[in-house]
Parts: C-alpha cells; sequence; structure tokens
C-alpha cells in the first residue's frame, strides 16, 4: 500500500499556485498535514481524494496514477472534506445507505458497517432523526461515518475535529490512531495538540510547499534545547514580542510567562524546557520564513 | 448621522452591494445577452405589436412603446425568476446571520432587496434602451432620435411592472411556502392571470399598460385608415395576402390620469415590498410559520435534537469497526437507483401521495381523448418539482466532494438519477400507457415513452448546467403551458395533439433527448473536472 505525490503543483486562476513542486511518499500510518490558513493542505487533500486534478505532477495509489485511473483508488477510499453538506429531508440511515450504495457497498453489509458506525460516531439515538435538524457537530459526525463507511484503505480528512466537543474530539483521535495501522490516514488540521495525538508522521507545508517531512520525535529533537521559558512583568511583553517569537504566555501571580523557540537563550533568567510539536512547527515555519526573506533580501 | 441618513445609507448599501454581487456573476451577461436578443427580435420584426394589419412607422416613439411592452410581457415572468433569489443568497452564504444581527429593521432589509432586484432589471431595460436607439437606425424609417419619447415608455410602461415584479420576487422569498418550486408555479399562474385581466378590464387592473396602449393605437388607427375591427397582438404574426398598412404614431399623450395610474403600481409596489417584512424570518432558522402539523412536530423533534445535541459528557462504550469482507464491495446499480428513488421522493407528504395516485386513477379511467389532452400533461406537472432537484441537487446540498470521489460518478450515479427520474414520469403517467397499449395506439404510446424519457433528461441537463432546479421549473412551465395544454403541436412533447403526433414531434423530442443526454453527461464531466 503506497501512495506516492510527485512534484504535484496546482495553479489557479490569476497564476495563483496553490501547490508547487510537491513531492511525498507514504505508506501505512497517520500523517498529521500541517500548516497555516491558505497553506495548501486543502488542495492536496482534494487532488489526493481525486476531486481536483493537478496542473503538473502525479499522484500515484500502488504505482497507478490517478488523474488517469481514479476509480482504483475511488473504491477505497475514504473522504472527509472540510466543508460538505447532507440531504436535510434524510435521516443519518438513510444518508449513510445513500451513498453506501453510490460507493458500491453491498446492501447487507453496509447496513451492519451502519449500524456500528453510527454506535462509533455516538449517534444510534439520533439515526431516525432528519439530518437538517442536526447541529454542527453531529453534522460532522456523519461526514465521519460516510467516509468510514467502505472500510477504506486511504482515509483523508481535511479538518475533522471543527466543531466537535472535547469527548468526541478524543474518541476521534484514539479511532484514527487505531485506523492508521492498517492504512493510510492523512489528516490535514491547523490544531497541532490533535496531530499530536494521533500521527505516526508530520509533513509541514506553507504557500503551497512542503517544508519538513518526519516522525514527531525527529521534529522535536531539532528544536531540543532551544525552546525557552522565563518571566517577565506583563509591561514588558510588548518589547518581548517584538524582538522574539513567542511561541505561547500565559499570566500568573509573579508575571507573564513567556515561551520562546531560539538558538540563544532570550534572558539570563531563561531556562530551557522540553519542546512541545507546536514549537518545532513554529520554528519549522520560521526557519524557512526567514530564508526566504534572505533569499529576496 | 441622523436618523433618515442613516437609513438612506442602509438601503442604498444593501441594494448596493446585493446589486453588484449579481452583475459580477457569468450568468448575468447571459441574462443580459437575452436582452439584446429579445431587441433583435424586436428589430427584426419577429416581435412587433400590430392593430390588425396596421404598424407604426419605425419612430422612437413605436420602437420604445413596443419594447416597452415587450419587457412587460415576457421580462415580467423571466425577469421574476431571475430576481427571486436575493433573499436566498443571504441565507445560503450565511451573510443573512450577520446582518440579521445589525440595526437593520425588516422593512428596510425587504425594501433594500426589491431596490436591489429592480436595479437588476433596469439594469435590463437600460440595455433595450440603447438597442431601441439602435433598432430606430438600422431601420431607417425615420432616423430622428427622440429621447423623451425613448426614455417615457420604459420609464412610465415598464419600470412601474419591473417594480411590481421585483417587489413579488422578494415577498414569495420571504414566505417559506412560496420560496422554492412552488412559488415559481405560483407566479406562473398569477402571471397567466393578470395578462388578460389587465387586457380587457385595463385601468387600475393592467399593470402590464396593454390595455392602455392598446386602446391609444386602436384609436389612431381608426383615425388614420377608418374604423375597423381590428385586433391587438404583440408577436410574430404572418398577414398572408392583406396589405399591411403603417401609420404615424407620436407615442401615449402622458395625462396626469395616465401618470397616477402608472404611479400607483409603483406604489402598490412599495407596499408589497414593505409587507413582505411581516413575513420575513430575519434568518432566523427556528422560525416555521407555514406547515403541517407533522413538518412542525418534525421540526420540533429536529430543534430538540440540537438543544440535547452537545451534553458534557455522555460515557460511549468502545466501539470497534469490523473489517468489510471484500466480498462486500460490488457494485450493484440497482442498489443505487433504487437510493436516488428514494432520495428523489422522500420527505413527499400524503397530499402528495393522494394527487399521484389520482392522476394515476384519473389517467385509467377518464375518455382517451381527454387522457391525451389534459390528463396525462396535468399528470406529469404534478412531479415538476421533484425533477427540479435532478442535476442540481449535490450543488445546492454541497454533496459534490462525497458523491464525486466515489467510483464512476458518472458511469454510476449520473444514469442512476436519470432513471429515477424516468421512473418517476413513467409512475405519475403510468395509466395513459396502459390505456394507449389497450387502444393500440402505437403513435400514442410511442410519444409517450418520449415524453417519460425527455422531462427528465431536461430537468438533468438544465440542473447540471445552472446548479439550480429554478431554470427547468420556468422552461418546463411555459412548454408545458404552451405546447401539450394550449395544444400548440410545435411544443407537444406528450402527444396531446393530433397534429404534432403526425408530423413527428415524439422524433423530434426523442433527438432533443439525446441532445440533452449529451449536454447532462459534459455538464457532470465539467464539474467532475473542477
Amino acid at each position: 500500500m503506497n501512495l506516492s505525490i510527485e512534484q504535484v503543483g496546482k495553479r489557479y486562476r490569476g497564476d495563483f499556485w496553490g501547490l508547487r513542486d510537491f513531492t511525498l511518499n507514504l505508506g501505512p500510518g497517520v500523517l498529521g498535514l500541517l500548516g497555516p490558513n491558505g497553506a495548501g493542505k486543502s488542495t492536496l487533500m482534494r487532488i489526493l481524494a481525486t476531486i481536483t486534478r493537478p496542473t503538473e505532477g502525479r499522484v500515484l495509489w500502488n504505482g497507478e496514477d490517478i488523474a488517469k485511473t481514479p476509480d482504483g483508488l475511488r473504491s477505497v477510499l475514504g473522504y472527509l472534506p472540510q466543508d460538505f453538506g447532507v440531504y436535510p429531508n434524510l435521516n443519518a440511515v438513510e444518508f449513510l445507505e445513500y451513498i453506501a450504495a453510490v460507493k458500491g457497498i453491498d446492501g447487507r453489509a453496509a447496513r451492519q458497517r451502519i449500524d456500528e458506525l453510527l454506535a462509533l460516531v455516538n449517534l444510534t439515538e439520533a439515526r431516525k432523526r432528519p439530518l437538517g435538524g442536526y447541529s454542527g457537530g453531529m453534522r460532522q459526525r456523519i461526514g465521519i461515518a460516510q467516509a468510514l463507511l467502505n472500510d477504506p484503505k486511504l482515509l483523508i480528512v481535511d479538518e475533522p475535529t471543527v466543531g466537535l466537543d472535547p469527548e468526541e474530539r478524543v474518541r476521534f483521535r484514539n479511532l484514527l490512531s487505531d485506523l492508521g495501522g492498517e492504512r493510510i490516514v492523512l489528516l490535514s488540521t491547523h490544531i497541532v495538540s490533535d496531530v499530536e495525538a494521533t500521527a505516526t508522521d508530520i509533513a509541514v507545508v506553507d504557500r503551497g510547499r512542503l517544508l519538513a517531512h518526519a516522525e514527531p520525535e525527529a521534529l522535536l529533537s531539532g528544536v531540543e534545547g532551544r525552546v525557552w521559558e522565563w518571566v517577565l512583568p506583563s509591561a514588558e511583553l510588548p518589547a518581548a514580542r517584538e524582538r522574539w517569537k513567542i511561541s505561547s504566555t500565559f499570566r500568573r501571580a509573579d508575571g507573564v510567562h513567556v515561551r520562546v523557540v531560539s538558538a540563544v537563550p532570550p534572558s539570563p533568567d531563561a531556562v530551557p524546557v522540553a519542546p512541545t510539536l507546536e514549537d518545532a512547527y513554529l520554528s519549522v515555519l520560521e526557519g524557512h520564513r526567514a530564508e526566504r526573506l534572505e533569499k529576496v533580501a | 448621522m441622523s436618523a433618515p441618513r442613516v437609513v438612506v445609507r442602509m438601503v442604498w448599501h444593501l441594494l448596493r452591494a446585493d446589486f453588484l454581487e449579481r452583475v459580477r456573476r457569468y450568468s448575468f451577461l447571459v441574462t443580459l445577452a437575452a436582452t439584446v436578443w429579445l431587441g433583435y427580435l424586436v428589430g427584426t420584426g419577429k416581435l412587433q405589436l400590430w392593430i390588425g394589419t396596421v404598424r407604426g412607422t419605425f419612430n422612437s416613439a413605436w420602437i420604445a412603446t413596443t419594447m416597452a411592452l415587450v419587457v412587460n410581457t415576457f421580462l415580467s415572468l423571466a425577469g421574476f425568476y431571475i430576481v427571486k433569489n436575493a433573499v436566498d443568497r443571504d441565507r445560503q452564504t450565511g451573510v443573512g446571520q450577520i446582518l440579521a444581527t445589525t440595526r437593520m429593521s425588516k422593512p428596510l432589509y425587504t425594501l433594500g432587496k426589491a431596490l436591489s432586484n429592480l436595479a437588476v432589471l433596469g439594469s435590463m431595460i437600460g440595455v433595450l434602451v440603447v438597442a431601441a436607439m439602435v433598432v430606430q437606425l438600422v431601420a431607417g424609417e425615420d432616423r430622428r432620435i427622440d429621447l423623451l419619447q425613448i426614455l417615457m415608455p420604459f420609464v412610465l410602461l415598464s419600470l412601474p411592472m419591473m417594480a411590481l415584479a421585483a417587489a413579488a420576487a422578494v415577498l414569495f422569498e420571504t414566505i417559506p411556502g412560496l420560496r422554492g418550486g412552488f412559488g415559481n408555479v405560483v407566479w406562473f399562474i398569477v402571471w397567466t392571470a393578470l395578462i388578460p385581466l389587465g387586457i380587457q378590464v385595463g385601468g387600475l387592473l393592467d399593470p402590464f399598460g396593454i390595455n392602455l396602449v392598446n386602446g391609444n393605437l386602436e384609436r389612431a388607427a381608426a383615425m388614420a385608415f377608418g374604423p375597423a375591427k381590428r385586433g391587438f397582438v404583440l408577436g410574430g404574426i404572418d398577414h398572408g395576402n392583406d396589405p399591411i398598412q403603417i401609420m404615424r404614431w407620436e407615442g401615449l399623450d402622458w395625462t396626469p390620469d395616465l401618470l397616477f395610474t402608472r404611479l400607483l403600481w409603483v406604489l402598490v409596489a412599495a407596499g408589497i415590498a414593505l409587507a413582505a417584512a411581516l413575513f420575513f424570518d430575519r434568518f432566523d432558522p427556528a422560525q416555521n410559520r407555514i406547515g403541517s402539523r407533522a413538518a412542525k412536530k418534525r421540526l420540533a423533534r429536529a430543534n430538540g435534537a440540537v438543544e440535547e445535541a452537545e451534553p458534557s459528557f455522555v460515557p460511549v462504550p468502545a466501539v470497534r469497526l469490523t473489517p468489510l469482507p471484500e466480498a462486500s464491495r460490488r457494485f450493484r446499480f440497482l442498489d443505487v437507483l433504487r437510493a436516488e428513488l428514494r432520495l428523489l421522493l422522500n420527505g413527499r407528504r400524503w397530499w402528495w401521495w393522494a394527487g399521484a395516485a389520482g392522476f394515476l386513477i384519473a389517467t385509467l379511467a377518464a375518455p382517451l381523448d381527454a387522457v391525451q389532452k389534459i390528463v396525462l400533461p396535468l399528470a406529469w406537472m404534478w412531479p415538476m418539482l421533484l425533477w427540479s432537484s435532478l442535476g442540481a441537487r449535490e450543488i445546492r446540498f454541497d454533496t459534490t466532494a462525497l458523491l464525486f470521489s466515489a467510483a464512476r460518478p458518472l458511469g454510476r450515479q449520473l444514469p442512476a438519477t436519470w432513471l429515477a427520474g424516468v421512473a418517476l414520469a413513467m409512475l405519475t403517467g403510468g395509466g395513459a400507457a396502459v390505456r394507449f397499449l389497450a387502444a393500440r395506439q402505437w403513435d400514442s404510446l410511442g410519444a409517450w415513452v418520449v415524453g417519460a424519457l425527455f422531462i427528465p433528461t431536461l430537468a438533468l441537463a438544465l440542473g447540471l448546467w445552472s446548479g439550480s432546479g429554478k431554470l427547468f421549473e420556468v422552461i418546463y412551465l411555459v412548454i408545458w403551458y404552451i405546447g401539450p395544454l394550449n395544444q400548440v403541436p410545435a411544443i407537444d412533447y406528450t402527444g396531446a395533439t393530433a397534429a404534432g403526433l403526425a408530423s413527428g414531434m415524439p422524433l423530434v423530442f426523442l433527438g432533443m433527448t439525446a441532445l440533452l443526454m449529451g449536454a447532462a453527461v459534459a455538464g457532470r464531466r465539467w464539474q467532475l473536472a473542477g
């Protein structure tokens, strides 16, 4: 089972490239795709889900170009788009039966699968209610259920935890970790903690380009010894913000606790702390942006 | 800023933003092209004012009045459908939710939307003002452009009618039962009822201004060529060997009485726009004023679902998914067809089924001639609002990403959608087929088959290319009204007329069905290509 993305690019109107020269090779596991808004994550997801054709490059699923033979991938694909709709007059079971039929799943197997999926996403009790009356979180869970209907070998989920309550979010993270063992799961999000909890690999994307692809441990080791924390009086925070790339702040009785990614200690009082994935992600982004600015200069 | 200035500013910006949003869409260019085509029809004499065999010299007054009446009759129908999406757009885009949180009052909103609708229709009239001048110069019968005579008919005849259509569109959008396809049917009925009423009664019941112009032209024709029984026609007409008489006509005499009748319609339009505020829900999804007890129950249940949707903590036993056996991954076309049929028929209330059953029984029991001429056309009007979802449903409910990422969406889901539409036609008109078969009327049976294929194909193609069911609803209503119902053989797609059958119209419609199917496949291909 292999998904190979080879120098893929997508150009939109006005000569704007949503994705450029993107290369990545994936095997079973959960790939967390991290990047700021507009980085090109959703473009990549849509290309992999055979919704959008790349302008250049190719994507191979087990050696087959998905632009030429999309159905080979589609029969084993589960896709949860960032924005999607449902038919408001159908209930959950009817809607999933409809999607199952379109995906080519045998009727009896589909019914059993739907029962399991509705239990999994905690919608068994709401199964007979029209989807038009569902809350945003419930609708998102229907989206998750439809993506898993055909027991996909490639599962693509774009911002899947949007609208979910904390309990459902944790449950979905666990589910993704379970699923990742025997299939390829692509999780696109800008919520670093979701990736931290599930991903076996991480790809950082910005401005349509792949900045880093590594295991979480490798990313973390890249910032080992470069994350600092110290306490500032509130009045000095604006000056510190201008000087350092601050990854987080929190106020305490003794002042503002500031966390910074930096090669050198930002203050004599600063102490090194264990890095988080968020620190590593920000470090990759900042490193790349600084490099780009240097090139421009 | 003073309160009146704030109000004016609000209405102005509501109008401006909505107007700009609409005119920057490609569909507006199509609308303008259709308007230019209307001007071309007038210029080439295909749409012409006739008082018997009398027409006016092609001067400013005659051409502008002709075009103003063309606007009032055709654009009052088509224009209503074009602009009946202003409130819906705010609902769909979510902008309405933002507007609802501002200080803007409901009457201001509905008035602003009506003005925006009028601005869109007014811009189409503006195109025709230019077209009128071009037509006059090209025709060359009188090259003296009289700007006042050009503008007066458009401003005083057309704008009040357009204001009425613009305000009615907002009213229909604010009343839940009239928002969708049913409202489109209702406007068509209102329109077909108002035209003869206006022509016959005139005065304060003539928003189209046809009676007004007709009376004046009759008198002018009588003065020019003597009294005679003439008829008023707005359209293309073949006078055969009768000689065409041309008179010089310098336009309507705009007396205060006439001005008052036209101004009255502007006031009525403003009243309708303000009345719409009474029904406007201010984008509150919890409001549902119209609906059956069952619908209200369903809504209450749904609202209940929302309230109990996000519990703080509900312990749920861990569920593990059973792997799907490979053998269960086998596509069955019948499963998709069944699912598409269910999607098509889902949510129909008892009265819909009762109506469909009534038509089925009527097609089985009524005299064969009546079945052919009336009952079958009516039976095939009943499911119009279901067919109108074909091809457009995926865009409307934003399910394209889910469906197009499934295997072979072109070869599986699209044919199933189409066949579900055909099955619906066969179900609702099935009684007629049995009767034709029993009577061995093979030509009628053939026409029935073509009709059952043509209607859903038309719906599918138009739905796919327009992304909405409205275009099908409008076009189908018009061809249904002219063809089968008014027995015009050239548009008889059900075999309702003997002349249509004899001249091989079913074959023509079969050919059109094939073309439309090609268009539908191309449309879906285009959607799939992203």
